[in-house]
């Protein structure tokens, strides 16, 4: 024991040896402790620990590993079986804001607001919430020339994009125009833009204002 | 020397002998690693609220200098301390020399260049950026060839022990022993060999840094708390019949615990889902660890003021489950939430690498070397100075660490506080942090002193030999 | 335990059973996982990053950037992830498809950059905003503990009347001086490549719906 009291802390005398050590415990780890008088409490504590731990660890990894899914990232998911869990399909204007963002963002702009004087807006367009037809027709083959849009001038190119995109593609971003930015028309399907593209399966050229305003 | 003494004694001076110079040798570059590490750690914390200081220099710019402070740290003073530690110890416990120590040289040469070579290699851009496995690729090979020698050495000391029994430490020595190179050779193949796809490797990452820390420091840690507290205190470890599943326990619990450092990732829920329960099961060993030890404790508290080695390792016990009790909090999901990414994940790991290992370490250290040196420590004002910026650096650290990631979490929550608020608001806590490390560094430069005195030859002329008494043995009282 | 050959098998089945239970269940589950072929536009995605991106996620990497930076967006509802506009939803595994070194990260010393590059949540963040963040951090976010990097820059007099192409617009404050000008070096262009290109905005089918809150939180029942 280091019972010097002086605390020079210069050298640290051992009070077992290491020989004994190994032996005394190894005796200790065979014997359990005596029971004196009665049950001895710390065994009957450490498990019921270790049950607790099992236990709530159990309940705990059943209700969190989702059935151990690899496309599950989140505890709050539904722990039904995959097959059960259908596929939430999302809006066309959802699937619509991609194709606007990589195709017609660069003139129509994010905020659909068009740059003035130069390419028209799609908010409150009458071109673009009005007749299906009208709109399919202007995506599909381009439009050329003068054309008033919520009484303004506008003169430019819009380019065809009918070769481009599918109809799958061009009823999603009609139908994500028509309903974003405060805009609110019905949404385009794919066979309202294949009817049209059959329609008009034999047109090259842009079209004009004077032309779609013909068309109903 | 006295060769009428028992059998055992002799033995005693034998192995100490035979450990004396790779010891001796491992231990020097440990302490240089030591001032080095700190001192990059303290540029580090500095830069964390003065960005400004060594921005200019691609060398030191923040997210190199932080990781080489670290993994300075960790694979320089942490692995050379480990080694010079378990090396004594194995022998001790196996009652038998450490035989052909020459090859311990080669073994120390060969890591301090690998880790010198990595540390560098952050510093010049070859960072791997995982965290802990910074060190770029060509350091790989050196660092485990010199883990080989020194791994093959434990184990084969203990493979010839000349002792029926086997010791708790033992045990954890072993285990590390073990599981480090498993742990550092996965890792390294899975995620620069051949590399996994995607998060799996934050997956692998994640159970590496968990079992660094869990597998191979804290075991380190508890072996020399479990053989220094019967050695010192002269009584038996409490509950010892715990202990074997404490260890078994311990070792399963800890190898899964590495999940729940991804709770929130992109990861299938169960890994992070499995993290967190093997940390509710790492309850019950920390339980047992701490019936065991400051079981051993219990009505002895006032020989702590006595001994230094024995502060150093109560400092270390209580970190130990300080950092479990973090372990456990932070692996719950609502806490996560909050907790996550701040500095209080640092604490954790700095409180297991730095208050429960790096402490255990100095204590032992305080034991071991006037046996292998043959004299006392030439200065007990240094130990005091040693031991007062420990604990007060200690305190200070974890204390600022602790409030700056709190109200780091608290505000990084609220979506409507903006980062520059943050960052103020962290600024005051970050200074007691650089406060912290400077204290800790002036520690360490006393235990330097102290160290080049006792370990120099130049120095030991006109100095008395230390006069160690044998040890009785060790009685078993009847509980 | 008496026996070392007992405490060897032990020490061994330890962690290979969580090699084996961790690792290798992983990488069976989500090792080979693989891009996803949008049924409308036929686009494989995550789509791969452009090379001078790819180079700069090397210059990421070589500069440490993740000690202070995450990549995760966590999912909406757990932390305020999404609500700071670092990501429009959770992160997916095969978001991280197209990074060959993954840098989730673990600390938040600075904000999250996995959509660094996504214009729609940060409008603001085009290229000139991110060499002048590089350059002088002060300068965006004054306050802020990133430090700069000016060693990614060049800062030579101006030749001739105007400034090159290339050059920042800084503050007067954080500009070199009357006559200098500040280039990016090709290492700043392909980092600010790179963060131009962090972006996860494809939303993938079957995680979402796999990973949509269930409907109705069970009480008491499984």
């Amino acid at each position: 024991m280091s019972t010097e009291p002086d605390q020079n802390f210069r050298l640290e005398q051992a009070c077992a040896s290491d020989e004994s050590i190994q032996q005394v415990h190894a005796q200790l780890q065979k014997t359990k402790p005596e029971k004196v008088g009665g049950y001895p409490l710390l065994p009957l504590g450490v498990l019921g620990l270790m049950c607790g731990a099992v236990f709530f660890g159990s309940i705990y990894l059943a209700h969190n590993s989702i059935r151990f899914d690899p496309l599950v990232y989140s505890e709050q998911a539904s722990r039904e079986k995959p097959g059960a869990i259908k596929i939430i399909p999302l809006t066309r204007a959802q699937l619509g804001k991609r194709v606007f963002d990589t195709t017609c963002i660069a003139c129509h702009q994010a905020t659909g607001l068009g740059v003035p004087g130069q390419y028209p807006p799609l908010v409150g367009s009458e071109w673009a919430l009005g007749s299906e037809e009208r709109i399919i027709r202007i995506v599909l083959h381009g439009l050329n020339g003068p054309i008033t849009v919520e009484g303004k001038e506008y003169n430019n190119i819009m380019a065809p994009l009918g070769e481009a995109l599918k109809d799958e593609q061009i009823a999603n971003v009609i139908s994500y125009v028509r309903a974003s930015w405060g805009n609110n028309a019905p949404e385009v399907t794919p066979e309202a833009v294949a009817k049209v593209r059959a329609d008009t399966a034999g047109r090259k050229t842009y079209w004009t204002a004077a032309e779609l305003e013909q068309v109903k | 020397m006295n060769f009428t003494d028992t059998n055992g004694r002799t033995e005693q001076m034998e192995i100490d002998a035979s450990a004396k110079w790779p010891v001796l040798f491992i231990f020097t570059h440990a302490l240089a690693w030591l001032i080095v590490g700190g001192a990059l750690e303290l540029a580090a914390a500095i830069q964390l609220h003065t960005p400004d200081f060594l921005a200019d220099c691609a060398w030191f710019t923040h997210g190199r200098l932080a990781p080489a402070a670290q993994n300075a740290l960790v694979y320089g003073w942490g692995f050379n301390a480990a080694f010079a530690f378990g090396l004594w110890l194995m022998a001790r416990l196996s009652a038998t020399t450490l035989r052909h120590g020459g090859w311990l040289f080669v073994a120390a040469k060969f890591w301090n260049i690998g880790v010198f070579l990595g540390v560098a290699g952050i510093l010049a851009g070859y960072s791997t950026s995982f965290e802990l496995l910074e060190m770029p690729r060509f350091v790989t090979f050196l660092l485990l060839a010199a883990y080989a020698i020194v791994g093959v050495w434990s184990v084969t000391t203990f493979s010839i022990r000349n002792t029926e029994n086997v010791f708790a430490s033992q045990w954890y020595l072993f285990g590390a022993a073990f599981w480090f190179p498993w742990l550092y050779a996965v890792a390294q193949v899975m995620l620069f060999r051949a590399p996994v796809r995607g998060v799996l490797q934050p997956v692998v990452h994640a159970w590496y840094v968990n079992g660094l820390y869990g597998l191979w420091f804290v075991p380190v840690a508890l072996a020399a708390a479990y053989y220094l507290l019967p050695k010192i205190l002269g009584k038996p470890i409490a509950h010892y019949y715990l202990a074997p599943l404490a260890f078994w326990w311990l070792a399963i619990a800890t190898a899964f615990a590495g999940g729940s450092r991804l709770i929130g990732a992109p990861v299938p829920v169960w890994i992070p889902t499995l993290g967190t329960v093997a940390n509710f099961m790492l309850v019950v060993p920390v339980v047992l660890i701490g019936l065991n030890l400051f079981g051993t404790l219990a009505g002895r508290y006032a020989s702590l003021s006595g001994s230094m080695t024995l502060r150093f390792v109560f400092v270390s016990m209580l970190a130990f489950v300080l950092a479990s009790v973090c372990n456990f909090a932070f692996a719950l999901r609502g806490v996560a939430e909050t907790v996550q990414f701040t500095l209080l994940y640092g604490l954790r790991d700095w409180l297991l690498f730095y208050a429960c290992f790096s402490t255990a370490m100095f204590g032992a250290a305080y034991f071991i070397l006037p046996r292998l040196t043959g004299h006392e420590w030439r200065s007990p004002a240094l130990v005091r100075i040693h031991l007062g910026a420990t604990v007060l650096g200690v305190g200070l650290l974890t204390g600022g660490l602790a409030w700056a990631g709190w109200q780091q979490g608290r505000l990084l929550h609220d979506p409507a506080v903006a980062f520059t608020d943050i960052a103020r608001a962290m600024t005051p806590w970050l200074a007691f942090r650089t406060g912290g490390l400077a204290l800790l560094l002036l520690g360490h430069a006393a235990f330097l002193i102290n160290f080049v005195l006792i370990a120099c030859p130049v120095f030991s002329p006109g100095t008395a030999p230390a006069q160690i008494n044998p040890p009785p043995a060790l009685e078993v009282l009847k509980a | 335990m008496r026996n070392g050959l007992a405490l060897f098998f032990g020490v061994f089945a330890a962690l290979v059973l969580s090699w084996a239970g961790l690792l290798l269940t992983a990488q069976r589950q989500i090792g080979r996982l693989s891009q996803f072929k949008d049924p409308a536009d036929e686009i494989l995605y995550p789509q791969p990053m452009p090379g001078l991106a790819n180079q700069g996620r090397l210059v990421y990497q070589d500069l440490g950037c993740a000690t202070c930076h995450t990549q995760q967006v966590r999912r909406e509802g757990f932390g305020s992830d999404v609500a700071r506009k670092w990501g429009q939803r959770g992160g997916y595994a095969r978001d991280y498809l197209r990074d060959e070194t993954v840098f989730l990260g673990s600390n938040r010393l600075g904000p999250d950059l996995r959509n660094a590059g996504n214009t729609e949540l940060h409008p603001y963040a085009d290229a000139g905003y991110f060499y002048q963040l590089l350059y002088a951090p002060a300068s965006v976010t004054p306050g802020s503990l990133m430090p700069a990097h000016p060693f990614l820059f060049d800062v030579h007099p101006v030749a001739g009347r105007q400034p090159s192409a290339h050059a920042l617009r800084l503050p007067s404050r954080f500009s070199p001086g009357p006559g200098l000008e500040v280039v990016p070096t090709a290492r700043a262009q392909a980092l600010v490549a790179y963060l131009q290109g962090l972006k996860d905005t494809y939303d993938y089918p079957v995680e979402r719906s796999r990973n949509a809150p269930a409907a109705q939180p069970k009480e008491g029942g499984h």
